[in-house]
């Protein structure tokens, strides 16, 4: 038994040390990426991604992917000390570690690099401001949430959706008609996810009330548009389009994959969702895939309503951003590999993926996915890159064009470091005036308490 | 009723209002049981479509393994198969060895500090993952153990539970045998290996099939210490794949089936050993659970 | 413990003490096979509770300074009512979890045992057991379908009651949601705890019931008087690994919580992931796992004195 057991030790030892490889060196250096969504897809593909990274760059590249657990295992390592020179994170993750001095400023590098600052529009730069300094480069490109809508069974409700009046009144009539046209128990013409309430903006719009937390220009605090009095008339809305049947009362615990399923081609119990840009097009390639045609089913897009003023208010998905941190020993070689992610051939590899591999290019230019190519969906890291006038040689899915029309009103949300008590805040009481448990105005005021004692604004 | 001329063999039997109630609790049981795992086996064998119907599924409306072949093809879960099943057979063996071996301690009568050691052992099992989280990563790579075979067999190389069971277990034996072989000048590793191990073979069993659950079903250190692809365990890869449908902006979706199919592929292996250990688990857990 | 007190105190010390070291001796070979558990034990366990206790105590910040800071990360949280009120659920739902799913794996493994029937036997004891084996992330996703509007469970209150039912929203009922975290923490674990019934039921010596059988006791009587104060030893360690994972419930809650029921199920460990380690805060997420764990040490201490679990050593 004993003899056994060495012998395994020893076996085992063996193969930890046959795990550990070489890389050779290079001019540029060695980058050290921590890596969460971006590159490739399984083992093979992700030494291939990182050697197609290091040749268009001059560097090497080491890509260190977590299985799952991001957060947990990024957490261990920076306080284990480990170094990196490259770290995925979203934006909270963001605001936490600039709070705690983690990240390089690195300011100056962007501001003297003539494609960070060039390639990337200027307003996503202004949004990463912390007290004038930015400490971090992109990911990719968020897109905008808005409304997507059955094309289908708007018209068996007699409705062109392009003649939609954008208020609150105009799309309780298109949910009125809906449910005329469709009295079917599983069916209800709107779901929203209101337990996390990502998704109100484009109708909080109607009152150009915008969401998460906000500064007052008048006094300098911090407050919750959506917890305002003024917010009343939106959540009176939902009050009634949920005492009215409008609304899938499962909108109180449905997650994010409930109400897609939902909207999908093989259920459609519902008609009316908001959901992001990119999934009007998911939406319509899982459809076509599952061989239903578009005269069957088709999702389309709308901004929602219009603000007071008449324009119209989206918001954009929180960053997902790759950031150095203070112990990196190569910054020059990760602001190198920030400066490709924003060009076009940059975006290739980061949406597209590896040529060879996910794709090939014939003499005439034409791009075509490979069968690995394609079922990884033109996505290793970032479906829309960063770069400004990035063009995907592909095309995009059905629908998304559309959708990316209405980009220019979708302005990026404050990051809240406690973002989870925020959206379970907002999202209790919220319900809570939905079902009419309590009066809309007292909800609102008891919404506005407890933020405040959570410490998430301050009035 | 017949109850007087039937005898005993009746009396052995319950009542029929009593059967009654025991075929309704178990009918209960077993439908409540049963139906959320029917649903699980559904949905992984029909097509992606189908699978993204809201709603509970409880027969095929189109019958489809794509959900497998996408699994293996696409999301590659082969390598991860291979290494959870590598992993937790080794450590499973070690642990029960050891495990036996502390039982074995445990149940020594007038041993100096054992009530100490019985704390020390339990104290162990209080101890919530979160406390040590940020020192464990630490420690696995002072150690040299990131990305490494070792690395996931030496965490959670012994619990605290499986000594318990080992130790009531061996305490079901006649202790009275290990003092007679005393007695007549055996050594201790001959009354271990020879007395104990062989009658609490059962027991073992029993201690294995847990440990070997609950190590198959390990995240939170194969999260922490794994980075290398190539290394990555079933479980890992099943909690990305479920919960990536849930959040990102922009990433295209796993589609349901493939999810349910991965699910049924980390639940069959546990299941064949259920099956396969059952027997050995009646007398097994059985006598681990009885003490004096 | 008992052993000790067999020895009356009039023995002077020292003799005690080289009896005691005599025993020592005798025992070597087995202190050697605890070696390996031990040193696994120090080095896998205390040492990182240690720097973990250790850190409770200070601000750390990540890639820079840490500084002890006393107490303070500890007032912050007694300071905060979130905790106290998660402190509530998770004994509520701990110990309504612990108790459901006790006698939901009694009942099981009694009526299993009255299954003459083999193959359904087995049947029922290996469903009984799967939800045991799959992870929280499944189990959870399975309820929430079935609990959903247009899910099982509402599907057959519909059928009962008919037209004009209006779909419970289960999963966002305040006054339901506890129970609801109960029931499928029983449902997944009543498996388990029937397998180790079940294995004491089916051991319990067979001439003890021929014997009240011809005493006229019927079937119940049997099963009153005799199965169940077998199961004592069972019971007791049952209570005892419950007990200790009670204020551990994680996953559970992660998966199955949402925004408005979370007041009811938000337990200790879900609040230190999210005011803690999602956001870096080490200091005081490190603390309140402190409390977790001392909160623990008492539960256990005192069930252990209780049932009187060291008996019989």
């Amino acid at each position: 038994m004993k003899k056994l057991l060495s012998a395994l030790l020893v076996l085992m030892f063996m193969l930890s040390a046959v795990a550990m490889t070489a890389t050779a060196e290079t001019e540029g250096g060695t980058v050290r990426m921590l890596v969460n969504v971006t590159g490739g897809k399984d083992e093979e593909e992700n030494v291939l991604w990182a050697q197609a990274l290091g040749e268009a760059t001059g560097l090497t590249i080491e890509l260190e992917k977590p299985a799952s657990d991001y957060g947990n295992v990024l957490m261990q390592k920076l306080s284990a000390g480990e170094s990196y020179d490259l770290i995925y994170i979203d934006a909270s993750q963001y605001a936490n570690l600039v709070e705690q001095g983690a990240l390089t400023d690195i300011t100056d590098y962007i501001e003297n690099s003539e494609i960070l600052f060039n390639n990337v529009p200027e307003s996503e730069w202004e949004d990463l401001r912390v007290d004038g300094r930015i400490y971090a480069g992109f990911n990719k490109r968020e897109l905008h949430i808005l409304v997507n809508l059955n094309k289908v069974m708007l018209e068996e409700a007699g409705i062109d959706y392009t003649q939609i009046e954008p208020t609150l009144d105009g799309y309780y009539e298109v949910f009125k008609a809906l449910r005329e046209a469709n009295p079917s128990e599983d069916f209800y013409p709107f779901n929203t996810i209101l337990s996390e309430n990502w998704d109100l903006q484009p109708w909080m719009a109607s009152q150009g009330l915008k969401g998460g937390v906000v500064v007052d220009e008048a006094d300098g605090q911090t407050y919750v548009p959506y917890a305002t009095d003024a917010a009343a008339p939106v959540w009176d809305w939902l009050k009634k389009l949920y005492d009215e049947n409008l609304l899938d009362p499962a909108s109180f615990v449905d997650k994010t994959t409930d109400m897609r399923n939902k909207l999908g081609a093989a259920s459609q119990q519902t008609a009316v969702t908001v959901d992001w840009a990119a999934w009007v097009g998911l939406q319509n390639a899982n459809a076509a895939s599952g061989g239903v045609s578009t005269e069957e089913y088709e999702i389309v897009a709308l901004p929602g309503c219009q603000t007071p003023d008449g324009s119209y208010m989206l918001h954009k998905g929180n960053a997902s951003l790759f950031a150095i941190p203070i112990n990196a020993s190569n910054v020059e070689g990760a602001i190198k590999v920030l400066e490709y992610f924003a060009t076009q051939e940059g975006g290739e590899l980061l949406s597209l993926g590896i040529e060879g591999h996910d794709y090939t290019v014939d003499e005439d230019g034409n791009y075509t996915l490979t069968e690995i190519g394609a079922s990884h969906a033109m996505d290793h890291g970032a479906p829309v890159p960063i770069y400004k006038d990035f063009v995907n040689p592909i095309g995009m899915n059905l629908g998304v064009e559309e959708a990316l029309t209405y980009l220019d009103y979708a302005s990026i949300e404050t990051i809240i470091p406690n973002e989870s008590d925020y959206k379970s805040i907002v999202g209790k009481w919220g319900i809570s005036i939905v079902r009419g448990e309590v009066e809309t105005l007292e909800g609102l005021a008891s919404m506005r308490e407890e933020l405040v004692s959570m410490g998430i604004c301050d009035k | 009723m017949k109850k007087n001329t039937t005898g005993i063999r009746h009396r052995n039997e319950l009542n029929y209002p009593q059967k009654a109630v025991m075929y309704l609790f178990l009918l209960l049981v077993g439908v409540i049981m049963f139906l959320p795992m029917w649903n699980v086996i559904v949905v992984s064998t029909t097509t992606a479509l189908e699978a993204s119907r809201s709603g509970v599924h409880l027969w095929w409306r189109e019958f489809s393994i794509e959900g497998f072949r996408y699994v293996f093809e696409v999301t590659k879960l082969a390598r991860p198969f291979l290494n959870s099943l590598f992993v937790t057979t080794v450590g499973t063996v070690i642990q029960v060895l050891l495990a036996s071996f502390a039982g074995y301690v445990l149940i020594q009568r007038d041993l100096p500090f054992k009530n100490g050691i019985t704390s020390f052992i339990m104290l162990t099992m209080m101890i919530p993952g979160d406390l040590t989280m940020i020192s464990i990563y630490q420690l696995n790579r002072d150690l040299g153990l990131l990305n490494s075979y070792t690395g996931l067999i030496l965490n959670g190389l012994i619990a605290g539970s499986s000594i318990l069971l080992m130790r009531n277990y061996f305490k079901s034996i006649s202790y009275t045998l290990a003092e007679s072989a005393r007695i007549d000048g055996a050594s201790e590793l001959r009354i271990f290996a020879g007395i104990f191990l062989p009658i609490s073979l059962p027991g073992l069993a029993t201690v294995f099939f847990m440990d070997f659950v609950s190590r198959w079903n390990s995240i939170t250190i194969p999260a922490a210490i794994l980075t290398d692809e190539s290394m990555y365990t079933l479980p890992l890869k099943l909690k990305a794949m479920i919960l990536s449908t849930s959040s990102v902006s922009g990433t295209a979706q796993i589609p349901e089936n493939a999810i349910m199919a991965a699910i049924v592929i980390t639940a069959v292996p546990l299941l064949l050993i259920y099956v396969f250990a059952q027997k050995f688990l009646l007398s097994g857990l059985n006598l681990g659970a009885t003490k004096e | 413990m008992a052993n000790r007190a067999l020895n009356p105190g009039m023995i002077d010390k020292r003799s005690v003490r080289r009896q005691k070291l005599d025993r020592m001796r005798r025992y070597r070979f087995i202190y050697v096979l605890m070696i390996p558990v031990l040193v696994y034990f120090l080095v896998f366990s205390y040492y990182p509770m240690a720097l973990g206790i250790f850190n409770s105590f200070r601000e750390i910040q990540l890639l820079g300074n840490a500084r002890f800071v006393g107490l303070e990360n500890y007032r912050t949280i007694f300071s905060s009512p979130v905790y106290s009120q998660a402190f509530v659920n998770t004994l509520i739902v701990g110990v309504g979890t612990f108790i459901l799913q006790f006698f939901w794996g009694l009942l099981l493994a009694l009526f299993l045992n009255e299954l003459r029937h083999k193959l359904s036997r087995s049947f029922y004891q290996t469903v009984s057991y799967i939800p045991n084996l799959l992870s929280w992330s499944v189990v959870g996703s399975i309820w929430i379908t079935l609990l959903a509007p247009n899910g099982l469970i509402n599907g057959i209150l519909d059928w009962i009651i008919g037209d004009g039912y209006r779909p419970i929203v289960f999963m966002s009922e305040r006054s339901l949601a506890r129970g609801i975290m109960i029931f499928t923490g029983a449902w997944k674990g009543a498996g388990y705890y029937a397998a180790l019934f079940l294995a004491a039921v089916v051991s319990i010596n067979p001439t003890l019931y021929e014997a009240a059988s011809i005493d006229g006791a019927s079937r119940m009587q049997q099963i009153v008087n005799i199965t169940v104060p077998s199961l004592m030893p069972t019971i007791k360690i049952i209570t005892m690994l419950g007990v200790m994972g009670m204020l551990r419930n994680f996953d559970q809650i992660f998966v199955m919580q949402n925004s408005s029921i979370l007041d009811q199920v938000r337990n200790l460990l879900y609040l230190i992931y999210t005011e803690g380690i999602v956001q870096f805060k080490i200091g005081p997420a490190s603390a309140a796992a402190c409390i977790v764990l001392l909160a623990t040490m008492i539960i256990s201490f005192t069930v252990r004195k209780l049932i009187g679990y060291d008996q019989g050593d």
